[in-house]
């Protein structure tokens, strides 16, 4: 047990640096931005009318104040770290002055719901069908998924989403296309805004499961295939065991390992937001406000967003870091 | 196994989708509100992070296109960009235009009593004075440093006047409450009063004093609608007619694409703006949907004026023989054809071709372009074309037909008049006169590097603008300059700010469109305002440019009444200045392909009938309301 507590103590030691060395590295990248959050603000207020020269110039010098960009970068940068101990990532300067935590809390339930589901679905669907593929390399219909998989799988997710856009959207109006849900309905848990929420996530769900499918069922069935031919698979068989047992409890929770660490990386990968699907099919998620915020020089939005983000990826891999010595006796504890 | 394979593909996927085509439910139609109604435009901020903030007075506050100055807010003036309801100039909450002293430094505003605020106060002079007051008081709000360099103090003696006193001279100050796109809207002294911080405060619900009042919005900033007033005729608004739809859904419907099958649907009634490509398909597939022009070239010319603007501190480029050689290698036709598909309106002159410019400016100055010489050292040139608007519908009427127009004044107005001939020769003594040579097919600048011209173009964040730079970029190198495209994306702002260009694609000139007076750009053009290399450059003189007759035609400008006729004068002053000189090279006016959906609505602004402009986020589009019908 001893062995299991160094490990432990290691593997945290190693989260707090990854997650150390990544949120300054996004300080200093969106610091190192060539965009000046002032001049995207004084371009939004003054192209909506005729402003004098002195006044903007008063303008700007009160922007910078307003959004703390008098200071140096030193004193900008202790003022970050004690905001992200705390919590807090100040206000947004594209929204100001709406916390930024606000954005992100409002933003994540989308992101959360529609990935989290379409990754589970993905995964189950994915492994489960790899695997069969990769047991019953005989089956045609299996053989025949493989090859759709194989020719569905580097079509660009774009290209995907278009099309179920123009099919679902303009040839077969049925599904909506844009927003997380219908217009004036109250945002809650009532049955009409709950299945207009269903509703709107069928159509990019859909398209992050079947780009998404083909990787899990290819990675799969070649794992599976390489696990048949080992000895005690092989052993098993021969000595007349059931092949659903075979299968269930010899192969497949073998070849499970490395994909449950890729879908603990794909989970804590959410809270980036899926920024294609949701410019797409506009979403109004994590990924969307990561884009906006971006174009926008909104420093405190994009740091925000990408601390949680590192946090959460990083939080995935040390579950299963730690996880994986439990359930797998295979894996040293070194 | 096969076949539970698939049934398990099937259990999860299928139960999903619905089984029969209901578009009205699938789509983005709000709930429990009759179409018949309901007039749906699109929002062209997209979708709002602030959501919740309607307090426009604050910097950053949520979205202003969300039909918040369009249906609830209001100001003392309108001038619309075309002919207006009755005229382009209207007294909004003033009854009157404005009355200056002599010297131009008090202004007397007379305002309409009988307006009210929606929650039934009544509208007066007082919420003017706050207005004032608050934002000078508030030096983080939005109009607080404009309102602070002008204002010494505002009066109100009465209800209806409200007295301006000014720190300095200034003819063109009632322009700050006058809408062309948006101004200093007036807001409520009652709600205002009880607030702690106003730059802090969301305003939400907000009190209208339009003709709309906040129906319902989402908390994630999709969409926003709006209701007609019950006692509308209390508003502004009122006077010109009861408007038709009694809702404004103001919506963002996604990228181009999606703006096409949302009008395709008929779930979609105002597109705001879409590529001419998607305007081409609109218009061939749907036969509901109108633009400003009922064919070819469709899209509402903006009074803005897309420019190749020269960074007039770069050492190469302070020539005006170099700016000029530069212009003469351009053929403006290839532009327009990579720009817009040919859908745009040319203008050779530095005013935009849209609203009353045309008969103010590009057709009283045709002769004195027919006449304008230019002498290279070797030859004189006369490089003014009146035909080139002609010879570009005659090139697109082989492959449109008779979309394109055969009159010749519907030409001149859809395509624009002339512009300059393609002078590669002339070109080449120019430069040759600035000290320049050419080596092989390449030319050097005077100390013998090879002459580099930096295109920056926004990049697909404005697709229209970077095809045409592009073009350029193409025809210049075929001449010899070594001129390169220069992407700057999100950098656009920052960069276009400090001059850290050559030359860009983007306008310096703006106007209202509706009037002559100038000054709605030209004021910042003054040489006091002009940044050294490298600083923060004030709107709009990205050209950095100055010359005494241009600081003289300003100073002249500044002394006269809005209205004056020598305004025009002043205003031709200025265009045979900028084309001598072609600080900026003038290419055509910004065309906004606004597509209307009739199949719910008729009565839409067009060329035929141009009584507002129909682009989504404009202030004056208000006016839209009170002429649409509905079609059944």
């Amino acid at each position: 047990m001893s062995a299991y507590f160094a490990y432990f103590a290691k593997r945290l030691v190693q989260f707090v640096v990854v997650v150390f060395i990544g949120v300054n590295l996004a300080f200093a990248i969106t610091h190192a931005s060539p965009i000046d959050p002032v001049e995207q603000s004084i371009a939004a207020v003054t192209s909506f009318g005729s402003t004098a020269p002195e006044a903007i110039a008063a303008m700007r010098s009160s922007l910078q104040e307003l959004y703390g960009l008098k200071g140096t970068l030193a004193e900008q940068y202790v003022t970050f770290w004690s905001r992200v101990l705390r919590g807090d990532f100040g206000p947004s300067l594209s929204a100001f002055p709406t916390p930024v935590s606000t954005l992100i809390g409002r933003a994540l339930p989308w992101t959360a719901g529609l990935l989290i589901v379409s990754t589970l679905i993905t995964w189950v669907l994915g492994n489960l069908l790899g695997g069969l593929a990769g047991y019953y390399q005989r089956n045609r219909t299996l053989k025949l998924m493989g090859v759709v998989a194989m020719g569905v799988h580097p079509i660009p997710y774009y290209i995907v989403a278009l099309m179920l856009l123009i099919i679902f959207g303009f040839l077969w109006p049925v599904l909506p296309i844009t927003g997380g849900s219908a217009m004036n309905l109250q945002q809650g848990w009532n049955w009409a805004f709950v299945s207009s929420v269903a509703r709107h996530s069928i159509l990019p769900a859909l398209s992050l499961i079947l780009i998404g499918l083909g990787s899990w069922f290819l990675g799969m069935r070649s794992l599976v295939s390489n696990i048949v031919t080992e000895d005690y698979v092989v052993y098993a068989e021969t000595a007349g065991l059931d092949s659903r047992r075979v299968l269930g409890s010899y192969v497949m929770r073998n070849a499970l390992a490395p994909q449950v660490t890729g879908l603990a990386m794909s989970l804590g990968g959410i809270f980036n937001g899926a920024v294609i699907t949701e410019k797409v099919f506009g979403y109004p998620g994590v990924g969307t406000l990561l884009v906006d915020a971006v174009y926008a020089a909104d420093y405190g939005l994009v740091l925000g967003v990408t601390t949680v983000s590192i946090i959460a990826v990083s939080v995935g891999v040390l579950v299963i870091d730690l996880l994986y010595p439990l359930i797998d006796p295979r894996v040293e504890l070194r | 196994m096969r076949l539970g394979a698939w049934m398990l593909v099937a259990s999860l996927l299928i139960p999903a989708l619905p089984l029969s085509p209901s578009s009205a439910a699938a789509q983005g139609i709000p709930q429990n509100i009759p179409r018949k109604e309901l007039l749906i435009l699109e929002n062209p901020e997209g979708t709002i992070k602030n959501a919740g903030w309607f307090n426009i007075w604050a910097i950053n506050a949520g979205s202003q296109s969300n039909g918040l100055q369009q249906a609830a807010l209001d100001t003392l003036w309108y001038i619309d960009p075309e002919k207006g309801l009755d005229g382009a100039w209207d007294n909004s909450l003033a009854a009157e235009k404005p009355v200056y002293n002599a010297e131009f430094t008090e202004m007397r505003v007379k305002l309409r009593r009988g307006l009210f605020w929606s929650d039934g106060v009544e509208f007066s002079s007082a919420d003017v004075k706050a207005t004032v007051d608050i934002q000078v008081k508030n030096p983080n709000m939005r109009f607080s440093a404009v309102l602070a360099n002008n204002v010494a103090s505002v009066e109100a003696p009465d209800a209806e006047t409200v007295i301006f006193k000014l720190k300095k001279p200034n003819s063109r100050f009632h322009t700050n409450f006058t809408v062309r796109w948006g101004a200093i809207w007036i807001l409520p002294k009652h709600v205002f009063d009880k607030v702690e911080d106003p730059a802090k405060f969301d305003f939400n619900k907000p009190v209208s004093l339009g003709a709309y009042t906040l129906h319902s919005f989402d908390p994630d900033g999709k969409w926003y609608i709006w209701q007609l007033r019950d006692d509308w005729q209390r508003s502004s608004l009122g006077r010109h007619g009861k408007p038709g739809p009694r809702y404004l859904a103001y919506i963002d419907p996604g990228p181009p694409d999606k703006r096409v099958i949302a009008q395709l649907n008929h779930e979609l009634d105002v597109i705001h703006d879409i590529a001419p490509e998607g305007m081409f398909a609109l218009a061939k597939q749907d036969k509901g949907t109108r633009a400003w022009f009922k064919g070819f070239p469709y899209g509402h010319p903006d009074p803005t004026l897309p420019a190749v603007i020269f960074n007039t501190q770069n050492e190469q480029l302070k020539n005006r023989d170099v700016r000029w050689a530069l212009a003469l290698m351009i053929d403006i036709k290839a532009v327009t054809m990579a720009a817009y598909r040919g859908a745009a309106t040319i203008s050779a002159i530095a005013v935009p071709p849209t609203g009353i410019h045309p008969e103010a400016y590009h057709k009283p100055m045709e002769a004195w372009l027919k006449d304008f010489e230019i002498d290279t050292g070797k030859s004189k040139v006369k490089p003014y074309d009146p035909t080139v608007g002609k010879q570009i519908a005659d090139m697109l009427r082989p492959s449109m037909g008779d979309q394109i127009p055969s009159d010749p004044a519907v030409i001149g107005n859809s395509f624009g008049l002339g512009w300059w001939k393609t002078n590669v020769t002339a070109a080449g003594e120019l430069l040759t006169r600035a000290g320049f040579r050419k080596q092989g097919n390449q030319w050097l600048t005077p100390d013998g590097k090879p002459f580099v011209v930096r295109l920056m173009v926004e990049g697909d964040l404005r697709p229209v603008m970077t095809r045409a730079g592009t073009m350029i970029v193409q025809q210049w190198k075929q001449a010899g300059i070594d001129a390169r495209i220069d992407v700057a994306q999100g950098t656009l702002l920052t960069r276009r700010a400090a001059g850290d260009f050559d030359a860009f694609i983007g306008w310096s000139v703006e106007t209202w469109g509706g009037h002559q007076d100038l000054s709605y750009f030209m004021d910042s053009w003054h040489s006091q305002f002009v940044a050294e290399p490298g600083k923060s450059q004030p709107l709009r003189n990205w050209q950095r440019w100055t010359h005494p007759e241009l600081d003289k035609i300003i100073e002249d400008i500044r002394k006269i009444d809005f209205d004056d006729p020598k305004g025009v004068e002043l205003g031709r002053d200025y265009v045979k200045l900028m084309t001598r000189e072609m600080p900026i090279i003038p290419l055509m006016a910004y065309n906004v392909f606004t597509a209307m959906d009739q199949t719910y609505w008729k009565g839409y602004p067009t060329a035929d009938d141009p009584y507002a402009n129909p682009v989504t986020n404009w202030g004056n589009s208000r006016y839209m309301f009170v002429r649409l019908k509905p079609a059944n």
